[in-house]
């Protein structure tokens, strides 16, 4: 793959090393990311930028309001996320522009099924979440401190100019947990939306609802993982609250922005048709039948090495109970090949787009429309 | 498991009126504590029972509150020397914690000098976490190498303080500066997490004793250091039980928020619920009943 840099076409190795020779990127090699973790031993180059969302309380103490856990802290220590820390009772980010992940990704991969297909997205991240799910396909990257991996000066300007250098009409926030990174997500999409760039973030939905409209206003999509339908398995698995995510998800689907559901299937503790009934119910009591609904297969990772891959009757099954239910875009991904990875239309039941993997292959739509029956399709298409 | 016994070892006049530390007095102390550990040995004596001669003794300090409420350098140097004098070789002896920078901000010189008394942090070069995820109950965390590879003993050398949200900070809770993403344990009053980070073999396998510097206690908005609420307690505790030793540390907090008339942690609903947790995991006692606690002025 080549990337553009500094207006000059350069293969992707020295794409990283131009910026910085430390971006890891995320998913890709899981050599390269623990070499790059265990070798953090030069001072930290972390940012000082004053964190957005909290409240000062006496004695330097502060309190948190980005997400629901409303960190309380005393001086010197960091929120949960890792990345946030009260500094003499002044709350600052430390990854404003230290992006540890960068890359170029189709959109699908985010994935945003209904959102600019066929396009590339410059995909970033940085150290750190505001969860601890135990099944985290990114734990390298989202379950550290910054100062514990390699990360590179990517400012929002620079994000802005290597989009548009790369052909990528898209920024994609994403890898780790970009609510954590809010105040460089922010900034970068104000700018990026300038320039006619797109954003999309990826993320958890454990945000707390001002920050969330805020964010809203600047960006073009929303992916949100709602991990299950239990609050149980949040506290277990997920170590946070189901009720703010899914707040989150009619906060959202209020607005006029896109958004797509992800839902992870996790073999024996996410999976009965029962809660996947009960989810999908509530969808589209909610939200409405044209969210489009992902059912990703779960592979094991990090804590839960102890679960075999999610078997493919089950995603079937769940998808089955979907479109029973009355949703009309269901998909099932991390299957590539599956024909629930194509786009139908709810009306003639045609095929819209034919995917494998992460690459189209066909698309009928014309201006939005189902080429065969002219059904409009909902989604971002131009 | 029988009766734990703590020992409280107070030096009148260990700080002068500018907080300075009067090091013959601190030695002494130390003497003392190690003495009283194991019944009236000798300090020497102590440590040949309960370390190995080729132990590469780990000396976890707590640095995260800067140069006023760490761990002092007086403290963990004069236990380094006791360690030295009675047969632990100099290179086999490491003073550490999280970072350089806090260290040095502590006050610290960091020194890897094959010859003298190792002073370093987890991200000194060459250093870092161990690869391997470590996965126990609740826990899922990277060692420092420190711990997981350097040493073959422990020594929980913490400062006795308030803490915001577990209640209390001292021996156990030290044990969270050895690890990659302490940041995820503090739900919940740290409960269960600190006991059972302490559970896990790299940890509860190499522990052997806890000394908490009680010099100065910061008895409310701890972990931070603030003047107001911060007592010159003068003392060092020592204990066998790492249980047992924060359970002690426990009620000098409460016994210095009542005499200020402050409400109790569990008023404040941040009682140390973990000793409890520890205790039923069995790792130590925390309760009156089975903890004796004996002080000492010298």
């Amino acid at each position: 793959m080549k990337l553009k840099y500094n207006n000059r076409m350069v293969k992707r190795r020295q794409f990283l090393k131009a910026t910085g020779g430390a971006a890891i990127l995320a998913g890709t090699n899981l050599k390269a990311v623990l070499t790059n973790l265990y070798a953090f031993s030069q001072k930290a180059n972390l940012s000082k930028v004053e964190a957005r969302f909290y409240k000062k309380h006496p004695d330097r103490e502060i309190e948190c309001t980005l997400c629901p856990r409303f960190c309380k802290l005393s001086d010197k220590e960091r929120g949960y996320c890792g990345v946030r820390e009260n500094m003499g009772g002044t709350y600052y980010t430390l990854v404003y522009g230290k992006a540890c992940s960068i890359h170029v990704d189709p959109i699908e991969k985010k994935p945003l099924f209904h959102f600019l297909p066929n396009n590339q997205a410059l995909s970033i991240a940085t150290a750190g979440c505001n969860v601890n799910c135990k099944f985290c396909q990114n734990w390298e990257i989202s379950q550290v401190r910054p100062e514990q991996i390699n990360h590179v000066d990517f400012p929002p300007t620079s994000v802005v100019k290597s989009a548009q250098a790369n052909k990528c009409p898209i920024i994609a926030y994403t890898y780790s947990e970009p609510i954590v990174f809010y105040e460089y997500m922010y900034d970068t999409s104000q700018q990026a939306r300038k320039k006619g760039i797109k954003n999309v973030v990826i993320t958890g939905g454990h945000i707390n609802p001002t920050p969330l409209k805020e964010l809203i206003q600047v960006v073009d999509a929303i992916k949100i993982d709602l991990k299950s339908f239990s609050q149980e398995f949040y506290t277990n698995y997920v170590r946070g609250k189901l009720q703010p995510v899914l707040d989150a998800i009619k906060i959202v689907a209020n607005s006029t922005i896109w958004m797509e559901i992800v839902y992870l299937v996790i073999p024996t503790l996410n999976d009965t048709p029962e809660e996947i009934r009960s989810m999908c119910q509530w969808v589209l009591r909610e939200i409405g039948p044209d969210v489009p609904l992902h059912f990703s297969r779960f592979h094991p990772m990090y804590l839960m090495k102890n679960l075999p891959p999610t078997p493919i009757s089950t995603l079937e099954r769940a998808r089955n109970i979907a479109i029973k239910e009355g949703i009309h875009y269901v998909y099932i991904g991390n299957v590539p090949g599956h024909k629930a990875e194509n786009t139908y239309c709810p009306n003639c039941k045609n095929i819209l787009i034919k995917r494998m993997g992460y690459q189209i292959q066909i698309i009928n739509l014309t201006n939005g429309k189902c080429k065969f029956c002219n059904n409009p399709i909902p989604g971002i298409w131009s | 498991m029988g009766i734990s016994k703590v020992f409280i070892i107070r030096g009148k006049g260990i700080l002068n009126q500018y907080g300075d530390v009067n090091k013959k007095k601190l030695a002494h102390m130390f003497s003392q504590g190690f003495s009283a550990l194991t019944g009236g040995n000798t300090p020497g004596e102590c440590i040949s029972l309960n370390f190995n001669i080729k132990d590469r003794i780990g000396i976890k300090i707590n640095t995260l509150s800067g140069r006023m409420l760490s761990t002092r350098p007086e403290v963990s140097l004069s236990l380094a020397n006791l360690l030295s004098d009675n047969n632990i070789q100099k290179k086999n002896i490491f003073i550490w914690d999280r970072t350089n920078h806090e260290l040095r901000d502590a006050g610290y010189r960091l020194s890897i000098d094959k010859r003298s008394i190792n002073i370093l942090g987890t991200d000194t070069q060459g250093v870092g976490y161990n690869p391997e995820l470590i996965s126990h109950l609740n826990i899922g965390s990277l060692f420092s190498k420190i711990q997981a590879n350097f040493i073959t003993a422990s020594i929980s050398l913490a400062v006795l303080k308030d803490h915001g949200l577990a209640g209390v900070t001292a021996g156990m809770k030290n044990y969270f500066g050895a690890i990659h993403n302490p940041n995820k344990y503090h739900d919940s009053n740290c409960d269960p997490y600190i006991a059972e980070l302490f559970d896990t073999g790299l940890i509860r396998k190499k522990h052997k004793i806890t000394i908490l510097d009680a010099l100065i206690v910061q008895y409310h908005r701890g972990p931070s250091y603030h003047a107001r609420w911060a007592e010159k307690y003068g003392a060092l505790i020592f204990s066998f039980d790492p249980v047992a030793a924060d359970f002690a540390g426990w009620h000098i907090i409460e016994k210095l928020r009542a005499r200020k008339g402050l409400p109790s942690l569990a008023e404040e609903r941040r009682e140390p619920v973990y000793l409890k947790t520890a205790e039923k995991m069995g790792l130590g006692k925390a309760n009156l009943n089975e903890v004796k606690i004996i002080e000492t002025e010298v």
